[in-house]
């Protein structure tokens, strides 16, 4: 909790509503890495050394990837609104999510193929940081 | 996946987790007196070069693997975070705890072998 607050209740307006704000905040990761995926596919064909196109470097010549940047950064300034309310376990579990909402897009929005195999590592993924949400927000707290 | 993008994609987590927690680690010092710069100086700094490595080779990565493919490696950080809790603070893990790692290896593993579409 920041020193400038007064209160210990969240605001009512459902716009601040810290719950609305955890499920922005997987909305808007799914939405970051969807825009970074378009912006890296499109620069993949540019003529430039294999080394340089392995630092990344080369995406930022897209629209797309400068797009997800800034849905990066919105993310990161709404989980620091989550954060204030939220305990970080909780947070942890509900954003596990997000490997699902990824995966979706990339099938629905992007038409990646996603093998029953990959869909069931997934699926096992989700579930493990289910399972592990608590110590490793204990241990991020921590460290 | 080539043995050389499995070393890029674990190199890229641990960056990630590394600079995420020194960027933690810095803030937490931020505003306290008497003011200590050298940490505020190393965690903040340490923090934004090691998430650039992250993000850098994350996008490097991105150009040549499949979004489904690439993102569930992302799962790999709590295990790191509980590894480096283990590691450096000698915290002991319960058992939904390594149910919890065993579930994100195992589905890793699955992942990275795994081919686009068909059955496999």
């Amino acid at each position: 909790m920041g020193p400038f607050m007064t209160t210990t209740k969240p605001p009512s307006a459902w716009y601040l509503n810290p719950y609305f704000h955890l499920g922005l905040n997987c909305v808007l990761m799914a939405a970051s890495e969807l825009l970074l995926k378009v912006g890296a596919t499109k620069q993949s064909g540019i003529a430039a050394p294999e080394w340089l196109k392995g630092t990344g470097l080369t995406t930022l010549g897209s629209g797309w990837t400068i797009g997800g940047i800034s849905v990066y950064i919105l993310a990161f300034v709404n989980w620091l609104y989550v954060l204030r309310w939220i305990a970080l376990n909780l947070a942890y579990l509900v954003t596990s999510s997000v490997q699902v909402l990824i995966a979706l897009g990339a099938w629905l929005l992007l038409g990646e193929q996603i093998s029953l195999l990959r869909w069931g590592g997934i699926a096992l993924i989700t579930a493990g940081i289910v399972f592990s949400a608590q110590a490793s927000a204990q241990a991020e707290e921590k460290l | 996946m080539t043995l050389l993008t499995v070393v890029l994609v674990l190199l890229s987590q641990i960056a990630q987790v590394g600079g995420q927690v020194l960027l933690k680690r810095g803030m937490s010092q931020v505003g306290k007196t008497p003011r200590r710069t050298g940490p505020i100086f190393w965690g903040l700094g340490g923090g934004i070069v090691l998430l650039t490595v992250w993000f850098g080779l994350w996008m490097g990565l991105m150009q040549k693997l499949d979004l489904s493919l690439l993102y569930p490696f992302q799962g790999l950080s709590p295990v790191l975070m509980v590894l480096a809790a283990g590691l450096f603070l000698r915290e002991r893990a319960g058992w939904r705890t390594w149910l919890g790692v065993a579930l994100i290896t195992a589905g890793t593993v699955l992942v990275a072998i795994s081919v686009p579409g068909g059955s496999h």
